[in-house]
């Protein structure tokens, strides 16, 4: 059981000076993504999670299993822009968003149920949540962009 | 006046975490196996259980640490996000420029020893 939980779960957090609302927006549109979550174009609405790459190409297509704005947000996740990655099991990120004292928030993201997705969960490990969640904070507490 | 927020990832906070050899030690047992029980994380420390848990509670007040409950379990989760943004903030400043010159000197220094 504890070496189950420990190698198909991964926990991030990040406080952002930034409302709830601000992040909800980033995290869930495609013109906010593309500044920070690897060029990826993420849409995500009440039923569908949908990311593209540069060109149009699908890099992620799933369900989404809560829709909670500004607060909430589960959906599941399959590395499609790999193919490797694309042929293992869906793994889920779940989105929590709590308002904090001075205009910060705490954004918490957990990626679990990786059970059959072991090269994803090597993949997203390390720099992958890392780079997406400092890059996101950057943007919205800068305005700056991220190259790449 | 100062206000400090409760568990803010500021950078004193980090630095004071990673300032302490068992605290860098605890980080490594997590970045080779993430999610583990404090009673995993004591297993090879020659320290009481308390003390393991002060350590973890500094790596935690620092955002290093981030806990989960399991049924009765507690796991432990390493949070690299706070060590990036030390890294953006410190490392990407001082340009490539400085530091590939001060590295050119080591090599040249060594060589010629």
């Amino acid at each position: 059981m504890t070496t189950a939980t420990a190698l198909t779960t991964q926990v991030y957090q990040v406080f952002i000076k930034a409302t709830p609302e601000q992040i909800w927006d980033a995290i869930t549109k495609p013109e906010w993504t593309a500044r920070y979550f690897y060029g990826a174009r993420i849409s995500v609405v009440p039923d569908a999670y949908r990311s593209l790459g540069p060109a149009d190409e699908v890099w992620g297509e799933s369900d989404v299993a809560e829709f909670d704005p500004p607060r909430r947000l589960v959906h599941g996740w399959r590395s499609m822009y790999d193919p490797d990655m694309a042929a293992e099991e869906e793994s889920r990120v779940t989105w929590e968003i709590e308002p904090q004292d001075g205009g910060y928030s705490l954004l918490t993201v957990t990626h679990d149920q990786l059970e059959g997705a072991p090269k994803t969960a090597a993949s997203v490990a390390g720099v992958g949540w890392m780079m997406v969640l400092s890059g996101l904070k950057t943007v919205l507490e800068t305005g700056e962009s991220l190259a790449g | 006046m100062v206000t400090y927020h409760r568990r803010m990832h500021d950078d004193d906070r980090v630095f004071k975490a990673l300032a302490d050899p068992t605290r860098r030690h605890l980080l490594d047992r997590l970045f080779e196996r993430d999610g583990r029980t404090l009673t995993e994380l004591e297993s090879d420390l020659e320290m009481t259980r308390f003390g393991v848990m002060k350590h973890l509670r500094v790596l935690e007040d620092a955002g290093l640490v981030v806990t989960r409950r399991a049924g009765r379990e507690k796991h432990h989760f390493l949070n690299p996000v706070p060590i990036r943004l030390i890294h953006d903030r410190w490392i990407d400043k001082y340009t490539e420029r400085h530091v590939s010159a001060l590295s050119e000197l080591k090599t040249q220094l060594e060589e010629r020893r």
